[in-house]
């Protein structure tokens, strides 16, 4: 005690005398730590921690929409999903797939692997091909980990601090804030770049599981001659580019990829088998 | 009685089963006899031609133009009411003008999944347990891919 009186008597004046020097060195280290935090912002969640937030990630969105009741539906979408997921440079993730019970068209990815497609939007699918197609674009999402990578950002912006403190914080209430930025971003969408990079890797996953390449064009083609004002379309259309942008992207981009696989089974019969059955 | 109102209800619905859907070309393109690039070309259809596309065959869709039948680069056609990017109300409008219907679908009136829907979310641990139940082995797509003759391709991705 004596000793602790002794040491504020020696150093408050020093800090008195130097208010300005002392106020200069911290913002300096609180300058420091952010600039740290940013590097380490995309490279520190490792992939248990990724298929964690994305289990999280994926229960909220399960609680916005549940799944259709229809196991034979379900189980289909599994196969074709994962058989995809196979083609990809992360073939060892706890690959999950889902059609939501809503009428939106939209689908959705999770980090850590998990996929979601909306009923309504499987019902404007004519054949496996296109169903391929969205998954694929979703799975390039994971194999790219856009979402994950928007998060750290989101993350990093908020002040909040750097996203894998977070997550391991034992704190439930930073955990819920790093999942609610994730949840945020699908109401928000990704950058215009990650989507059509999606795109272009989807066709190539697609092509790569031996479907007709056009799947994913296909699918863009049908929500490109929907009227834009369809209440069924607002979040997707809010959260994605115009349709006929993707298009245009496609075709610049993708067009030898394109025809070089399109030949390949489009398996309308089969995707209308399944879907038939409820 | 039952069969005729059967019989009706097709004669009422022929015309929309028979007709393709109205769609513009977004660059001048060639009108294919068959859907392959070395087919002969029936004609050379201009830039914002509309024409009646029905079905699709891999990058081609069937088309009928006003010089003729045949097929052209799906990529090349872009549908209904929103066809050249313009997709303001007043586009939509003069798409009325121009094909007599406000687009290729009318507007179904149901609301999706929305943005507060999902913002709002308490999550649903039973739902996901029940997606876990559904997820397949890599080995049983393998097998599921094969009954439909579904094989691997090597394909890179374009840098």
């Amino acid at each position: 005690m004596i000793r602790l009186v002794l040491v504020l008597a020696l150093a408050l004046p020093l800090v008195a005398a130097l208010p300005a020097q002392a106020q200069f060195n911290f913002n300096l280290n609180r300058a420091i730590e952010s600039v740290k935090n940013l590097g380490r912002a995309t490279a520190e969640i490792d992939e248990k921690q990724e298929v964690e937030i994305g289990r999280d990630m994926a229960a909220r969105l399960l609680g916005a929409a549940p799944l259709v009741n229809d196991a034979k539906l379900q189980r289909y979408v599994n196969q074709v999903g994962r058989w995809l997921a196979s083609q990809t440079e992360r073939p060892d993730l706890p690959w999950q797939f889902g059609v939501l019970d809503s009428p939106g068209l939209n689908a959705f990815a999770v980090p850590g692997g998990t996929i979601f497609v909306t009923k309504g939007l499987v019902q404007r699918m004519r054949s496996e091909a296109e169903l391929a197609g969205v998954l694929a674009h979703e799975i390039a999402h994971v194999v790219k980990k856009h979402h994950l990578k928007a998060i750290q950002k989101s993350a990093q912006a908020s002040l909040a601090g750097d996203a894998l403190s977070m997550l391991n914080s034992k704190s439930a209430e930073a955990r819920d804030k790093l999942i609610g930025f994730g949840t945020e971003m699908y109401a928000r969408g990704l950058d215009k770049d990650d989507e059509l990079e999606a795109d272009r890797l989807g066709v190539v996953i697609a092509a790569r599981g031996g479907y007709d390449a056009y799947g994913l064009p296909a699918v863009l083609q049908t929500l490109q001659g929907m009227n834009p004002q369809d209440s069924s379309l607002a979040l997707m259309f809010k959260t994605h580019p115009a349709p006929g942008d993707r298009l245009d992207a496609l075709a610049e981009k993708m067009q030898p990829t394109l025809d070089a696989h399109a030949g390949q089974p489009q398996l309308a019969e089969r995707f209308r088998s399944f879907l038939g059955s409820k | 009685m039952k069969s005729l109102l059967a019989l009706l209800l097709v004669l009422l619905f022929l015309p929309l089963i028979a007709w393709g859907e109205p769609a513009t070309l977004i660059r001048p393109t060639e009108l294919k006899k068959d859907p392959a690039t070395d087919a002969p070309t029936v004609a050379e259809l201009a830039e914002n031609t509309v024409v009646d596309a029905t079905e699709r065959r891999a990058g081609w869709t069937r088309v009928k133009a006003a010089a003729g039948e045949g097929w052209v680069k799906m990529l090349a056609l872009r549908y209904g009411a929103n066809a050249k990017q313009g997709e303001s109300g007043l586009s939509q409008l003069f798409n009325v003008a121009r094909t007599g219907s406000s687009g290729t679908q009318v507007t179904t009136g149901v609301r999706g999944l929305e943005a507060e829907q999902i913002t709002n979310a308490q999550p649903n641990a039973a739902e996901l347990k029940k997606m876990q139940g559904y997820a397949a082995t890599p080995a049983a797509a393998a097998g599921f891919a094969s009954q439909a003759r579904l094989r691997p391709v090597a394909v890179e991705e374009p840098k």
